[in-house]
């Protein structure tokens, strides 16, 4: 649908949303149908697709052998790099990530780093040499609102699919896996909330984004922790709002951790 | 049951005229496009199920002001360029994201088009389809659209483009009527299921006042 | 005849299955699994040509963006687009161009952006055959579809469809081939390897069979869009 339409429509898309009406009929509070599968190609180490409604991303790991940070000499660590395909709006195009790719990437990336989900220091394999880098790629491949949620969940189940590739003489051998998962320690979910005059909603569309001043994002872990923060788009959140958020996060999350 | 064709696919080898979505190779017949083929005693063409909005002269399409100019308007006719209206021809004022109909005065090589007859549309509300489906909303000489606002009480105006402007009535009922027209319009008796659609919904809303 | 490394006979296809408008924002798409290799394609269009110079007044301008995301490869992928992208992209493009009635359309642009996810030799000849569908389904007028197929040598022996171990064989000769399915005109084909006049006559025999056996199934993911009980 022509994108100019949504403009047009934000009155009313506001005026519904006032009185607790979404297109798809589910409640301010609710995400859209979710859909999780594992394992979607061999290629790689790990990998997943997740459907959030008609918003559609993938996520795949690949492990890389590299030198650990000199402050960290025995540390692996994770790199993520987001596409914001051009198949997947007629607003994107092809090129390099731009601002939005790359705060998306951040923002994923920083949920599940700071989780310590992962345990780096399993992924050195001889201290202040060689350690395990995990290169975990999102692709976009359909926007329909909430890239966040929908890649972060994405991500997270990516790196559940994981095992380790074989290595031989601290090289990795192309086309064989060990068998033996990437453990995650913790499953930390990103939860965004779009603002709405002064609704804030739980995964929002496409076309309620577009009537939107700003959303917030919170990663929650399942042990009462946050590990990231964004607050991003124009508009802003006062405090009792931050912390509704905060509260909805930690019960959606619990929800979303049983899909995975 | 018409026959679905690809584009490329045999469509007749008899030399009838070749309508629209038709070509001619080797003396035979051709679809460019997905649709169903349409024959008529002299000449057989194909109904696309899908494609773009291409302008036509003197077709009425819904237009949104997407940029208000000094000496006119520039409006969003969802095809590939926007049209513009001058203002010394209108009596209105507009804002951008204010519906407008207009009809199409001419379309160049290019497919850019001049507009005429512009008329400001007032509140109502917009429903978006795939342009090659509106033929369907219409039906034959207008039957469907008739069907449409008398089953549902509004008033309805179809654009060739896609776009549906609907206001007063059973705006929701409309909505779904010709969503589902469109889901529906690559199969038969679509003026009876509609019907039909209108009857129950009449049924239920009586239900309820019953109770 | 010896049987191939994966069982097949040299004129066997892998499974190839094909779904139609699996991607909602697009205005056409498809999603096609051919043995390992799995593409999203996806058009755009005919829509303005931006920047405006690049248009052509007589004819639409098709861009195809072919890329493979990282994670479709054994070894990590630079997710920059590399030489071989663009080359198969250019080429890729020119194939389907051919297909499509562009002079219907002048100083606009149509885009066709595929994805390969997974990997295993092949993924040009899949993803046109995908962007061939996803056209079709955004009712961009067309000649015919574009179907195609790998064919070359492996083992000493002539093949049609190389998977990489195939591929990688010593004497290997791989031949992305592509055609319009109802006149037979070739669209694409490259090569490298070493192939003898003989051996390319019975290949490209093999291909348009291939090809036309490909393009069965494009049609009926097509047609089944709107037909599902006649599968």
């Amino acid at each position: 649908m022509n994108e100019i339409i949504w403009d047009l429509i934000k009155d009313k898309t506001i005026d519904e949303l006032k009185k607790g009406i979404r297109e798809d009929g589910r409640s301010l509070d609710q995400y859209r149908p979710i859909k999780i599968e594992y394992g979607i190609t061999k290629n790689a180490d790990g990998s997943a697709s997740v459907k959030l409604g008609n918003t559609f991303v993938l996520a795949g790991v690949k492990f890389g052998l590299g030198e650990p940070y000199p402050d960290s000499p025995n540390e692996g660590a994770i790199s993520v790099g987001t596409e914001l395909l051009a198949m997947a709006s007629p607003s994107f195009d092809v090129g390099p990530p731009d601002e939005n790719a790359i705060e998306l990437a951040r923002v994923v990336d920083r949920g599940i780093r700071e989780s310590k989900a992962i345990d780096f220091n399993s992924l050195c394999i001889r201290e202040g040499e060689l350690v395990w880098i995990i290169y975990l790629d999102l692709y976009v491949l359909n926007d329909d609102g909430n890239l966040f949620d929908a890649s972060a969940l994405a991500a997270l189940s990516a790196l559940k699919n994981s095992k380790f590739p074989k290595m031989e003489n601290d090289k990795i051998v192309l086309k064989e896996s060990t068998n033996i998962p990437l453990n995650l320690k913790r499953l930390p979910i990103l939860n965004t909330f779009t603002k709405v005059e002064d609704l804030l909603l739980v995964d929002a569309s496409l076309k309620e984004e577009k009537a939107s001043d700003g959303r917030f994002s919170v990663c929650v872990t399942e042990d009462g922790f946050m590990t990231a923060f964004q607050k991003g788009g124009i508009g802003s959140f006062k405090k009792d709002e931050i912390d509704r958020c905060i509260d909805l996060a930690f019960k959606n999350a619990e929800l979303l951790r049983k899909l995975l | 049951m018409r026959k679905l064709v690809i584009p490329g696919e045999l469509v007749s080898d008899n030399s009838k005229k070749a309508g629209q979505h038709v070509f001619v190779r080797d003396g035979k017949l051709y679809s460019d496009c997905i649709g169903l083929v349409n024959e008529s005693y002299d000449s057989i063409s194909v109904i696309p199920l899908e494609g773009p909005y291409i302008p036509n002269i003197n077709d009425i399409v819904i237009g949104i002001i997407e940029q208000e100019l000094f000496a006119g308007y520039v409006v969003n006719i969802n095809s590939f360029y926007s049209g513009f209206i001058p203002k010394k021809n209108i009596d209105f004022f507009a804002k951008v994201g204010d519906l407008v109909s207009v009809k199409i005065a001419s379309v160049n090589e290019v497919n850019e088009v001049d507009l005429d007859s512009p008329r400001i549309l007032e509140d109502g509300e917009l429903l978006e389809i795939s342009p090659v489906k509106i033929p369907r909303v219409i039906g034959k000489e207008g039957s469907m659209l008739n069907i449409l606002k008398k089953g549902t009480g509004c008033n309805i105006l179809v654009g060739r483009n896609g776009r549906i402007w609907i206001k007063g009535g059973d705006v929701k009922l409309a909505f779904r009527l010709i969503k589902f027209i469109e889901s529906q319009a690559h199969t038969e008796n679509l003026t009876d299921r509609v019907t039909k659609i209108i009857e129950e919904a009449k049924n239920q809303s009586s239900n309820v006042l019953g109770e | 005849m010896n049987k191939r490394p994966d069982g097949r006979n040299p004129e066997d296809l892998r499974p190839i299955k094909i779904e139609v408008g699996v991607i909602q924002r697009a205005d056409g798409s498809a999603y096609i699994e051919w043995g390992q290799n799995k593409i999203y394609a996806a058009v755009y269009g005919p829509k303005e040509c931006l920047p405006k110079h690049i248009g052509n007044p007589y004819r639409a301008v098709v861009t195809y963006n072919y890329r493979m995301a990282t994670f479709s490869v054994p070894e990590r992928k630079n997710p920059k687009p590399g030489r071989r992208e663009i080359e198969i992209s250019k080429v890729s493009g020119e194939a389907l161009e051919r297909a499509i009635f562009t002079e219907k359309f002048p100083n606009t642009e149509i885009e066709i952006d595929v994805e390969v996810i997974d990997s295993n030799a092949g993924t040009r000849v899949a993803a046109l055959t995908a962007a061939a569908v996803a056209l079709a389904d955004a009712g961009i007028p067309m000649r015919d579809l574009i179907s195609a197929v790998g064919i070359g040598k492996a083992n000493g022996q002539l093949v049609v469809d190389l998977n990489k171990e195939e591929e990688d064989a010593e004497d290997a000769v791989d031949i992305p081939f592509a055609i319009m399915p109802n006149t037979e005109e070739i669209v694409l084909l490259q090569m490298d390897g070493l192939l003898t006049k003989e051996e390319w006559k019975i290949l490209c025999e093999m291909g348009i069979k291939a090809a036309k056996q490909v393009y069965e199934i494009q049609k009926q993911a097509l047609k089944s869009k709107y037909f599902v009980e006649e599968l």
